[in-house]
């Protein structure tokens, strides 16, 4: 029961704002994904206290605090898993899972495709600013080499990862992209995400004016290129060819792919209909299969 | 002359039907009115090596393993090289021969039965029905009730079709004949039956899965480790009948982080794991303290550190348990004796975990996990169950306000203006982020304060015996069935000596150790690990000077070993 199923209201972006300040640097992407954000649950007509908004840790994990939802403020890398235990116990609500690249695929990494297989029932926006903000500049899983940064002076050893072929390849049912200075593509794609019922993805480019100074914000605007009118959607090779661009220079914005499958929670439903479970179950049932 | 109490220990190679052998008697002994408690261990490997079930069986109430064995049943020669030391004057000594692996020596006072289990199962050709003939020898030879056990196999063996049970008894059948042609030398003997009680026989593990359901959890999630998987099983099983949800997570951090969302989202949540993946929840752990989520881990123990030691016991994760995370992180350990502990206990943790929003640990061991015991069956009717305390939907709520006792309400998701933040950050009543020392020292005072009632809600200790002793042993874990039995047999024999038995482990009832131990001249703390983590704590937080007594050798103490220290020290 993904937010088709939750009750609406007819809130404005700016009714989804907390009274909590935002903290992030002037210039930083991750504001025009969390107005972005504010957008699509209006659009969406989420009521708030219908959306569990939950985050690891991070500059843009902090965004949870900035969302007028109920929320979880984690660990570093655990959003994900955390995200998975209250969809199973609430499959009745939303939930929007929000972080950064370091968060999601370094220190959360071993999550990530277990969550896009089991088509766990939530959207995850990943604020892929290509580095570690919060901990001041350190590179990260899709740092490119160029970048001389914290613990890289001499620049990166390493090769950075491609977030949209991982999902795909993971399973993830609904795979997007898009660039903070966009804001309102990021909208419609999260928006599109939230309805969506199964895992959904949306990998958004933000520049991080105070760390990365290679990935700026006209750095992303010349990266980015809309998905081709005739993409089809329901094609995961097509999808996947797209997002192989991403590491040649050319990175696509939109919806690359989406797909119907049952979700984690279906399935359990599924479980409980065959053995007719129900809430007052005869516990002696149970038990009695334990005598000698 | 007709001994109450004896201990039948079958060992052979894993796959020979050693457990389930171990498993007949103890559900016919059971069906014949009689205690039972068992000890098995299991090879490392994952086919073949060598395996051991114990029954021990009374009509009196059993509290362990025992010091010995009185009857061996040996499938093969390792059974016998693994156990001959202990073939002492009197012991009935059951064994595979003519045509079996091994030619045993027979030591003097043993009493030897050879039984041609191999060669029998041949002639039928059937190398599987040799447990069954071991079955009927014993059967014959120690008084083990044949109608119930008869009962046990039909029950056993009838989804298989007839012929298979026909198959079956008649190998039993042929069993009973070898050994009634040997008649009987010894003097073990299994009490005649008495009316059946209102008992289950259930595995430590098992227990523990049914004490969640009836606990009422609602998500479990779970990943395999020895030796605690057998409670993801159960509740695998039983969860979706009362509409709940058991999920395999990727790791244990995962599997405790699925239980932290779960129970914010409103749900009794918990997992059980063993040592290893304890180490890898000590973060999500503390994210628990800080946001005041009720969370229960059940950590069955076993051999560490690193990878350790799986399959064997130990009683080695109390530092862990108590102190395994970053900062001053509260949490409430509590640690079962026995099996019927597992069942009511983790009845008891989940409330805890409830009502004081924290996370919960409670303790088993390697030695329980596979234990099976005759346990009082529990009545759903009578099980208590303790909510969380819950926002009224009035006022303006603030998730982590102060209130006389340290315990804020919550608010399930979904409550209209109930809307606030889990978070891990040092936080102000309304969870927004606030690292002020002076509201830092203010939240630690909140999150410890709470607990300070928990040695009122849960019995936290318990005291075996009277008045001024000589000696004073405090056990905790399954270690405590062993000192029950120590303490009264000691007693029987003129000394004064009194037993202590810490259920909470932290926070530690420390006017409970104090006022024991202000009744003994001497405390003894007898546990299985290399540190004598018990005694540790001890030290650090009561006046007591205990005597550590430890053992490690990946098995539980006997009796006699408690005996003879007490004796030592006197
Ligand atoms: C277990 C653990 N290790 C390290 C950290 C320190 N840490 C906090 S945020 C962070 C990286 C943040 O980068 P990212 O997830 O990309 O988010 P951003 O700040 O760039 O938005 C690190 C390493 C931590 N909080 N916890």
């Amino acid at each position: 029961m993904s937010i088709a199923a939750v009750k609406k209201t007819t809130l404005k972006p700016k009714d989804y704002k907390s009274d909590v300040s935002v903290v992030w640097c002037p210039g930083c992407g991750h504001y025009g994904i969390l107005n972005a954000i504010y957008r699509a649950l209006s659009e969406a007509g989420v009521d708030p206290s219908q959306l569990i908004s939950i985050s690891g840790i991070g500059c843009s994990s902090r965004s949870p605090y900035f969302i007028n939802s109920y929320k979880m403020h984690t660990l570093h890398g655990r959003a994900g898993p955390v995200a998975t235990g209250a969809q199973l116990a609430r499959p009745d609500l939303a939930i929007l899972v929000l972080g950064g690249d370091g968060d999601g695929f370094s220190i959360g990494g071993g999550h990530m495709p277990h969550m896009a297989r089991k088509n766990v029932d939530m959207t995850y926006v990943l604020f892929d600013n290509g580095i570690y903000g919060l901990t001041k500049g350190q590179y990260s899983p899709t740092s490119r080499p160029e970048m001389k940064a914290y613990t890289t002076p001499y620049g990166g050893p390493e090769e950075p990862m491609n977030p949209l072929l991982y999902m795909l390849t993971y399973g993830a049912t609904y795979v997007a992209q898009a660039f903070a200075g966009k804001p309102s593509v990021c909208a419609e794609l999260i928006k599109g995400g939230l309805e969506h019922r199964g895992f959904s993805y949306i990998n958004i480019y933000s520049q991080c004016p105070s760390f990365n100074k290679i990935d700026t914000i006209e750095f992303y605007r010349d990266l980015v290129e809309a998905v081709p009118k005739d993409h089809d959607v329901t094609d995961l090779g097509a999808a996947i060819n797209l997002a192989r661009q991403s590491s040649e220079g050319r990175a696509p914005m939109g919806l690359l792919y989406k797909a119907d499958r049952p979700t984690l929670d279906q399935r359990m439903h599924a479980m409980v209909e065959g053995v007719n479970g129900r809430p007052d179950y005869d516990l002696n049932q149970i038990i009695d299969l334990n005598r000698p | 002359m007709e001994k109450k109490d004896l201990v039948i220990r079958i060992a052979g190679e894993g796959g020979e039907g050693v457990i389930s052998t171990g498993d007949f008697i103890a559900a016919a002994c059971a069906r014949a009115g009689q205690e039972v408690y068992t000890f098995k261990t299991f090879p490392a490997e994952i086919k073949g090596g060598y395996a051991m079930y114990q029954v021990r069986t009374s009509l009196d109430p059993l509290f362990n393993q025992g010091d010995t064995f009185d009857i061996l049943c040996a499938f093969n020669g390792e059974a016998y090289e693994v156990n001959r030391h202990r073939l002492v004057p009197g012991t009935a000594f059951v064994y595979d021969y003519p045509a079996g692996d091994f030619e045993p020596e027979i030591p003097d006072g043993v009493i030897a039965y050879p039984i041609p289990m191999s060669q029998t199962a041949k002639d039928m050709k059937s190398y599987r029905s040799k447990n069954m003939v071991a079955l009927g020898a014993l059967s014959a030879l120690f008084n083990i009730n044949e109608k119930t056990l008869i009962e046990v196999l039909i029950d056993k063996f009838k989804s298989k079709g007839p012929e298979n049970l026909s198959f079956n008894l008649e190998a039993f059948h042929k069993g009973k004949e070898l050994a009634a042609a040997l008649g009987k030398k010894d003097l073990w003997r299994v009490a005649d039956p008495v009316p059946a009680k209102d008992v289950l026989i259930i595995s430590g593990n098992d227990a523990v899965g049914l004490g969640a359901i009836l606990g009422g959890i609602r998500f479990y999630s779970a990943y395999p480790i020895t030796p605690a998987t057998e409670i993801a099983k159960f509740v695998a099983v039983h969860i979706p009948k009362v509409m709940g949800t058991l999920i395999q997570a990727e790791d244990e951090i995962a599997s405790i982080s699925q239980v932290l969302g779960a129970s914010y989202a409103g749900k009794r949540a918990m997992t059980a794991t063993s040592g290893p993946g304890l180490s890898l929840m000590g973060e999500m752990l503390g994210m628990a303290s800080m946001s005041e989520t009720p969370v229960l881990v059940v950590d069955v123990q076993r051999g560490g550190p690193g990878t350790g030691m799986p399959t064997k016991h130990e009683q080695s994760d109390l530092f862990l348990a108590i102190h395994g995370s970053h900062g001053d992180a509260p949490r409430i350990v509590m640690a079962v004796e026995d099996v019927g502990d597992c069942i009511h206990m983790t009845v008891e943790a989940l409330n805890l975990a409830e009502h004081y929003q924290c996370p919960v640990i409670l303790l088993s061991d390697g030695s329980l996990a596979f234990s099976t015991q005759t346990v009082p069956a529990p009545k759903p009717g009578a099980v208590k169950i303790v909510e969380r305390k819950r926002w009224d939907g009035t006022g303006e709520y603030k998730r982590y306000q102060a209130s006389p006792d340290g315990i804020s309400p919550m608010a399930d998701p979904g409550t209209p203006q109930g809307m606030h933040v889990a978070t891990g950050l040092e936080h102000g009543p309304a969870g927004a982020p606030n690292h002020s020392p002076p509201n830092h020292e203010a939240m630690h005072r909140k999150r410890f304060g709470k607990l300070k009632t928990v040695v009122d809600f849960v019995a936290p200790t318990q005291v075996d015996g009277e008045g001024q002793a000589d000696v004073g042993i405090i056990a905790w874990g399954s270690t405590i069935g062993v000192v029950r039995e120590a303490v009264a047999r000691l007693r029987a024999d003129g000394i004064k000596v009194k037993g202590f038995y810490p259920k909470l482990m932290y926070p530690m009832p420390v006017a409970h150790y104090e006022a024991f131990a202000a009744t003994c001249n001497k405390i003894l703390v007898p546990e299985v690990n290399f540190q004598g983590q018990l005694s540790h704590f001890i030290r650090a937080e009561t006046a007591i000077m205990p005597i550590s007594m430890t053992i490690c050798g990946g098995v539980p103490f006997t009796p006699i070993q408690i005996m003879n220290k007490v004796r030592e020290i006197l």
